[in-house]
Order: C-alpha cells, then sequence, then structure tokens
C-alpha cells in the first residue's frame, strides 16, 4: 500500500542523505519534509480509521441481518438479492374508427436471467375498456385465449403452471385495472402476451380524446389491516383492509423509471385515426405527436420510438370547423342479431342564470404531493372566479381528515373570497385518503341561509383509493339534491372513479393533465355547471312493440357539449329514432333520426354486451344486493368480453418446463407517474454526503501529499 | 507545472473535505440552536423558529436513554430539516409518528438501539411520552413504502439510511426501528427528587 509505504522509515531513511546534498535550505527542506510526513502519517491514520470499518463492519451487518430482513427484499431460494429478472415491452395499437377505438396491446415478457420464471403485472386499462381478446405467443406458436368464469380460469392456470406449460391469463380488479399473468417463461426467451379491447371514443365540446393510461398512482387502502397469511395470488404492496379485501392484488409496486431496467417500461403506441371526416388538427397535452395523414386516414405516434409508461396518452383531435358531427349511426349484424349505436348531441342553449352553493372538495392526500397538489390549487381557484355576486361556497380540504374552511357556505364576497384564496395558496398534500368522512362533511354540511340554491359540489381528487364501490354507493345515498362535478388531477389519475362518482353524482368530469391545461379543462366543465342541458331525456326506437334493450337504458341528464350515445340490440337499421327532452327553462325538444343510413361498424355487440353488464352490476348496486352472477357470466361468454367475473385464460397442451427445474415468481413494478412526489408512500432519504467527501477529500489530501513527497526526493 | 498541479489536488481535496465536514459541523452546531428555540417553544407554547429564515421548527425532543443520546426534532421530512436534526411527519390522525433522520449525523446512535430499549419523546406541552422499542428491520424503499395503514397511531417508527457506514448517500435500504407506547407512569427524575 502506497500509504504505508510513505509511513515507512525505511524510506524516510534513505530521504536524508540525499538531502544532505546541498546544504543551504538543508534545515528548512528537511524540516517541511518532516512537517509534511508528520502530517501524511496523521493524514493517514485517520483513512485508515474512516476506511476500515466501512469494509469490517458493512460485512458483518449485512450477514448478520439477511435473514432477518428476508421478507422485506425479493429473495430467492439461495438468500440472494433478486435483481428483476423480467424486462417488460408494450406496444399499442389503436385503429380509431366511428365512435369507437380498438387497441391491441402486446406486452413482451423478457426473462434475462438463468432459471424460469412467472411473471406478475398489474396494470390500468381505459375505465370503459371491453377486453375480448388474449393471445399468447411463445416462439412461432400462437395460442388463442378463451374466456372462463373466473375461480375456473384461475384453476386452469394454475394447473397449467405447475405442469411446466406455458399459460397466461387476465383478470380484471376494477374496470380499469387489470392482472396479467404469464407462466413459465423460459430462461433467456420471450414471451408475447396480446391483450385486445375497445373503448368508445370521448366526443365533448365538438372534440374526440381517446386516452391510453400506461400506469397507475398508487391507491390509499383505507380501513383497519386485516391481518391473514398471504396468499399464493398476491402481489401487492398493501395487505387487506377491512374496506379493501382486495388490496394487495389492486397495488403493484410502484418504482422510479430509474429503478427498472433501462430497457423496460417502455411503450411504441401508434393510433391511425379513420374518422369519416377532415380534421382539424391533432393534438396531446401529455406527450409530443408526430402525424402522417394518408387520405382519410391519419397516423398519429408520439415523438421518438418508444416512451416511458409513466403517465396517460391523451391523443384529442376535433373536426374542421363547421363540420363537427352533431348526430351519427352506426350498425353492426352479429351473429344474426342487429345491433345500432346512436349519438345525438342536444343544441347549445344556455338557460338562465342561477345562484349556486358551491362546495369545493380538494384532495390534500400524499398521492397528491408534487406537480398534481400545483393543479388542484390552481383547479380550485379557478372555481373561486368562477363564482358570481349571489353565489355561496365553502372549500373542504381532505386527507386522513377532513376539514372545512368556514363552518357553513359563505357568500361569494370579497373578504370571504380572499380567505379562501390564501387557504388554497397555503394547501399541501400529505396523508392518507379518507374520501368518506370529506362526503360526510360536505353532505351534512348545514346550508347556506338563502332561498333558491342550486347544490353542486365541486370534487378535486387523482381518486387514487381503493374503495371506490363503497364511495359511489355513499354518493348516490347522500348526495341529496346535490350534483356532483369532478375533477381529475394528475398524470395517472383513476379515470374508473372520476367518470363513475360523476355519475352516481348527476354531474360531469373532467381531467386535467397538466398546470397549462387548467384552464381548458375547468372552463368546458363550469359551463356544464351552469345547467344541464337536457333533462328528462326519452329515447324512443323503432322496434314494432318489441321490448327494446338499450344501454344505457335510462339515460341521464346531458350537459353542454356532450352527446347522447346509445347502444342497442335487436333494432334493424331502419326507421326513425326519436328523442325528446327539456331544455333549460322548461321548453320541450325533440328530434328525430333517420337510420336507414346508418354507417356499417365492428365491436358494437361488445360495446353492447359491456353496457349490460355495467346495467346488471349497477342495478344490484340499487337493490343493495348480490350481482347476478350467472347473467353477466353469460352475457361476457356469448360476446367474448370480459367482466369482473370472467376471466381469459391462454394455455398450451405441451409442457414446456422440465419437471426438476424451478419456478421463480416476480411481480413487475409500474411506474411512479410522472410529476408525482413519492411523498408519504416512500421512506425519505436520509443519508448525507459527507462520509464520501470526507473520504474523498482525505484521500485526495493523501495523494497531493504522497506526490509531494515523492516530487521532493532528488533524483 | 507539477507543483501547480499538486497545489491544484491539494486545494481541491481541502475543499472537498471542508465540504464534507460542514455536513456534521452544521448539524452539530444547529442542534445548539434549536435547544434555544426549543426552550422557547415550551416556555411561549408557540412555534419558535430557530432562526429567522427557517422553514421549520422544533417539535419535539427525543431521548434514547440507554446510549445517552439526546436532540432535538423538527417538522417535516425534507433535506432542508433533516439537515439540521432529524425530522418528524405524523401521517394523519390514524397513522403512526415518523422521525427519520440522516444516518451519519443524529441517527447514527440508531445502529446501537436494541429491541427493549427505551425510547422518549417530548411534545410542546412538555409531556414525556414513553416508548419501547419492539423491533428493528431493514427495508428496501424501492419495492416497499411507509404503509401507514398497517401501524396504529400510536406507533413511533425511527427511520434512518442502512447500512450505517456505506459511503453511497442515495442507498435504496433503510433502518426502520419500530418502537411502542409504554404505559406506565413517567417517572421524572426531578419528580423523584422531589
Amino acid at each position: 500500500m502506497l500509504l504505508s509505504l510513505l509511513a515507512n522509515p525505511a524510506v524516510r531513511a534513505d530521504l536524508y542523505p540525499q538531502t544532505t546534498r546541498t546544504p543551504r535550505p538543508l534545515i528548512s527542506k528537511r524540516r517541511w519534509l518532516r512537517c509534511a510526513e508528520g502530517v501524511s502519517l496523521w493524514l493517514a491514520v485517520m483513512l485508515m480509521l474512516f476506511v476500515h470499518p466501512l469494509y469490517a463492519e458493512a460485512s458483518d451487518r449485512q450477514a448478520g441481518q439477511a435473514e432477518e430482513a428476508g421478507q422485506l427484499y425479493l429473495v430467492d431460494s439461495q438468500g440472494n438479492r433478486q435483481q428483476p429478472a423480467l424486462v417488460l415491452d408494450s406496444e399499442f395499437q389503436v385503429r380509431v374508427s366511428g365512435l369507437l377505438a380498438d387497441t391491441t396491446l402486446t406486452r413482451e415478457f423478457r426473462n434475462t436471467s438463468d432459471s424460469w420464471h412467472e411473471g406478475i403485472f398489474v396494470f390500468p386499462l381505459p375505465e370503459q375498456a371491453a377486453v375480448f381478446g388474449l393471445t399468447m405467443t411463445v416462439g412461432e406458436r400462437r395460442i388463442v385465449g378463451r374466456i372462463e368464469p373466473r375461480a375456473e380460469a384461475r384453476e386452469t392456470y394454475e394447473k397449467a403452471k405447475s405442469a411446466g406449460q406455458h399459460a397466461a391469463t387476465l383478470e380484471q380488479q376494477r374496470p380499469n385495472l387489470f392482472t396479467s399473468r404469464v407462466a413459465n417463461i423460459p430462461p433467456g426467451e420471450t414471451v408475447r402476451v396480446e391483450v385486445r379491447y375497445q373503448q368508445p371514443v370521448s366526443y365533448r365540446h365538438g372534440e374526440f380524446e381517446l386516452r391510453l393510461p400506461t400506469t397507475l398512482t398508487p391507491r390509499y387502502m383505507p380501513g383497519e389491516p386485516v391481518v391473514e397469511a398471504a396468499t399464493q395470488w398476491q402481489s401487492g404492496w398493501a395487505t387487506a383492509t377491512t374496506q379493501v379485501p382486495d388490496a394487495a392484488e389492486i397495488s403493484p409496486f410502484t418504482v422510479r423509471a430509474a429503478d427498472v431496467d433501462e430497457r423496460s417500461h417502455r411503450a411504441r403506441i401508434e393510433l391511425a385515426i379513420e374518422s369519416g371526416f377532415p380534421l382539424a388538427g391533432v393534438t396531446s397535452p401529455s406527450h409530443s405527436l408526430v402525424t402522417e395523414a394518408d387520405g382519410g386516414r391519419v397516423v398519429v405516434r408520439p415523438e421518438g420510438r418508444e416512451v416511458l409508461m409513466d403517465r396517460d396518452l391523451i391523443v384529442r383531435w376535433r373536426p374542421l370547423t363547421g363540420r363537427e358531427p352533431t348526430a351519427a349511426v352506426f350498425h353492426q349484424q352479429w351473429q344474426g342479431e342487429d345491433f345500432l349505436m346512436a349519438m345525438i348531441l342536444p343544441p347549445d342553449v344556455t338557460g338562465p342564470v342561477l345562484r349556486r352553493e358551491l362546495l369545493f372538495v380538494i384532495d390534500t392526500s400524499g398521492s397528491m404531493a408534487g406537480e398534481s397538489i400545483v393543479q388542484a390549487r390552481s383547479a380550485l381557484l379557478k372555481g373561486l372566479d368562477s363564482l358570481r355576486p349571489g353565489d355561496y361556497f365553502n372549500v373542504i380540504q381532505f386527507n386522513s381528515q377532513a376539514h372545512s374552511l368556514f363552518a357553513r357556505p359563505v357568500p361569494a364576497e370579497g373578504h370571504y373570497l380572499a380567505r379562501a384564496r390564501q387557504y388554497v395558496e397555503g394547501l399541501n398534500a400529505n396523508g392518507g385518503t379518507e374520501m368518506a368522512g370529506a362526503l360526510s362533511l360536505a353532505m351534512a354540511m348545514e346550508p347556506a341561509p338563502a332561498e333558491g340554491l342550486v347544490q353542486q359540489m365541486v370534487f378535486i381528487t387523482d381518486g387514487a383509493v381503493g374503495n371506490e364501490s363503497a364511495l359511489f354507493d355513499r354518493i348516490r345515498t347522500g348526495l341529496g339534491e346535490r350534483r356532483m362535478f369532478t375533477v381529475g388531477i394528475g398524470s395517472a389519475p383513476n379515470m374508473h372513479f372520476l367518470r363513475e362518482a360523476a355519475r352516481w353524482g348527476r354531474g360531469e368530469f373532467t381531467a386535467v393533465h397538466n398546470t397549462g391545461e387548467v384552464n381548458r379543462a375547468l372552463n368546458g366543465l363550469f359551463a356544464a355547471m351552469e345547467a344541464p342541458v337536457m333533462s328528462d331525456l326519452t329515447v324512443r326506437w323503432p322496434t314494432g312493440g318489441n321490448p327494446v334493450e338499450a344501454v344505457p337504458a335510462r339515460p341521464g341528464d346531458l350537459f353542454q357539449g356532450s352527446p347522447l350515445v346509445q347502444v342497442v340490440r335487436g333494432v334493424p337499421a331502419g326507421g326513425e329514432l326519436e328523442v325528446s327532452g327539456r331544455l333549460p327553462g322548461g321548453r320541450p325538444w325533440n328530434t328525430r333520426l333517420d337510420l336507414g343510413n346508418a354507417a356499417p361498424a365492428s365491436g358494437l355487440n361488445r360495446q353492447w354486451a359491456r353496457g349490460r353488464i355495467d346495467e346488471l352490476l349497477d342495478a344490484a348496486r340499487l337493490q343493495g344486493e348480490a350481482p347476478d352472477e350467472p347473467a353477466i357470466v353469460a352475457l361476457s361468454v356469448q360476446h367474448g368480453v370480459m367482466s369482473p367475473f370472467t376471466s381469459f385464460v391462454a394455455v398450451e397442451e405441451q409442457p414446456a418446463r422440465p419437471a426438476e427445474a424451478k419456478l421463480d415468481t416476480e411481480a413487475v413494478p409500474t411506474l411512479l407517474p410522472a410529476g408525482s412526489r413519492d411523498g408519504m408512500l416512500r421512506y425519505p432519504q436520509t443519508a448525507t454526503a459527507w462520509p464520501l467527501l470526507a473520504a474523498l477529500g482525505l484521500s485526495g489530501l493523501m495523494l497531493a501529499l504522497a506526490m509531494l513527497l515523492l516530487n521532493r526526493r532528488p533524483a | 507545472m507539477m507543483n501547480r498541479l499538486l497545489l491544484l489536488l491539494f486545494g481541491a481535496s481541502a475543499t472537498v473535505l471542508m465540504f464534507g465536514l460542514w455536513i456534521p459541523f452544521k448539524a452539530l452546531v444547529a442542534q445548539e440552536l434549536l435547544a434555544l428555540a426549543w426552550a422557547e417553544t415550551q416556555a411561549r407554547q408557540v412555534e419558535a423558529r430557530p432562526w429567522p429564515w427557517a422553514d421549520t421548527w422544533p417539535v419535539a425532543r427525543l431521548e434514547l436513554p440507554e446510549l445517552g443520546v439526546s436532540m432535538i426534532v423538527l417538522e417535516g421530512l425534507h433535506g432542508e430539516s433533516l439537515a439540521f436534526g432529524p425530522g418528524r411527519m405524523v401521517a394523519g390522525e390514524q397513522g403512526p409518528v415518523i422521525l427519520a433522520g440522516h444516518r451519519d449525523t443524529h441517527f447514527r446512535p440508531l445502529e446501537h438501539l436494541e429491541q427493549g430499549h427505551r425510547v422518549q419523546l417530548q411534545g410542546q406541552d412538555q409531556q414525556w411520552q414513553q416508548y419501547q422499542v419492539t423491533g428493528t428491520r431493514v427495508v428496501d424503499s424501492r419495492t416497499e413504502s411507509i404503509d401507514t395503514s398497517t401501524f396504529g397511531p400510536d406507533t413511533l417508527l425511527l427511520v434512518t439510511c442502512y447500512p450505517f457506514d456505506a459511503l453511497d448517500a442515495n442507498g435504496p435500504l433503510r433502518f426502520v426501528v419500530e418502537a411502542k407506547p409504554v404505559n406506565r407512569p413517567v417517572q421524572k427524575d426531578t419528580v423523584a427528587a422531589l
């Protein structure tokens, strides 16, 4: 070691005779040298003291504690820290035609280790997705999955897994959250799983929008934890609670993009839009796009070959001004049955200005930390700006508890507004997401001391909760006359919660993707909140006396800029559709739509089946009983559309894994949504750089001194 | 030429060393200032900031009697507060109290904390809450987060980085000490003397 060499007296000894050759600077030089030696000796000792324990203790402790900490690591059978073995590749091929978007989502599980693996991946899909296909590809072989009741599918998969066969399954945890499992991925090889789903395209305020979620915001699980042994199907970080019994299944580990393999969690995305009318432009608030027009077809890709799966991809397209469709009919014949889908846009009318009592409820839980709380605050400030004299308002924030700014709604006047603005600007994100408490507080709040106010609630949140269903019940039963409007925040909000909460609250929803978008999103919402454009809607299909099977069976009130969309079974493409309703102010309105010139389409039967399943689930909720499972399973199997009670499973006949080879299971994590700060969800950074800096500094000083000493030694 | 290089190396190393040593020095000195602010906090029952531009304030005093350690705890878990003392975060009404500190400054002694050791926390109301260490464990912060729902509201968690002697300040491992309150009456030395 260089250091000991320098401190060695033998080296010093031969320094002396040589320095004696030049007598004059002898004294000072020798003193200088001795001084330098002394310092270097001390530095060496310090460095030794400093560096030694790093090795000795660290290795000691790690060996001693590895087992104790074992359950918290991903550990293989030899007790080694498991490095992620699976690399995940995704490809979205989307084809938009008419009002439906059909997506082929291909996921590649690449096994980079030298042992057999099972991959588990919990991922989001659009909240209105109807999943209708699963295909597994191993090498050259393609295995088409079939739909089975959930429990049976699990059994089929488990059996194939232990028999060493290639197998894949897809299960629905929430309408927008799915789990895919792939068994027996051979070492060094790739298994490809292709999921096909369709979703309706949103058409509001003259603009079409499609949202492709790629990751999810970690959800909060309210309730007391239920202690139970981990089941083999468990894959998440959360444990079951009294309110979210399936917490473990909807809580994939969330990691930063830097924590996964640099080739993993990237997606290639391509959209082909066949709208049938000339487009004025295609835009996205989430990604920059490359657009190629090819006749009536527009192909859209995010810039760059691959995008990181850390945010929803949102694509919007707008027809040329004046060419916006106000009505459309599509027809499909499937297994001898007719399916029709109709879209009708009510006229834009503004009613009388209403005086309102507005409750703003803002989510300040830990999952909102970072970019989200900034968006939420500016959304709320924008909401305060929209208040007019005569309105009453209040602000409620909630995380682990709910807190209201005023004891009861106050008039929208100068000093109240000023206080509210100050309050909102000081809001920080922290803690849990106890939404039920916030709803109770809002619902139980004493009404404003004024007559004839329209009661509304604006709920600003990322929807990152696990107990959606209980909250919908709460909203349905407790809201009374009040309407609830939801504003989604962040780069991966839970759109299922936002859409359904607004539906049960007889309101509308919107989503803010980034801070620059707050104005655009909220202007639309506040315009809608002025008044529903159309109420008491009645839709009459030319059924010839037969009972009509339309979904949604009872469309709610229509808000400004939103169309009525209905899918019906058993009505041929002929005759007239009649829609009537009441405009604001009570004027009646009706229109007729000729079904004779319906455009051909595909996937309508699946859209209808998915809608029908939702209706059955709604009916069960309204009656407070268990859903009609056999009917849902029958619908699901008949139309090949997934439901909460059915799953897809694909199994290869021939076993691939030798009986003696072991199978490891790995849960593939999802990425933390862009712009969100870990906040409470992660452990804080609890080390400083000082030991490193000190070590660097000391060794640098040592090196300098060593060089100095060597340099002083004349040749 | 050589001399210049040497001088440069020497200067650079000394600077790096100084920056390095500045961190524990700051941590040490800040605690003294914090002790004054804490006394003021208790006397006046207000949030006294230790220095005018501080964006944090003392919220508790933490003592580890077996290790003879006493320090002032600050509000918040951000880097700014952790530089001067352990930070506190209350994870809501239902969640545990979480204290986090740097493994190489204030929370260095945690290394020697064992099951059964006492931990005392004094709040703004001057009341001492007694805790007893129920366990320590190492977690990987990449794959595990603090699930506040699994701890009772009375739990105290002390969090620091792990391993204690690592040089890498961005390591993923964390050392977590879990302590539960002890429900026996507080026997303060001064009370006993009276």
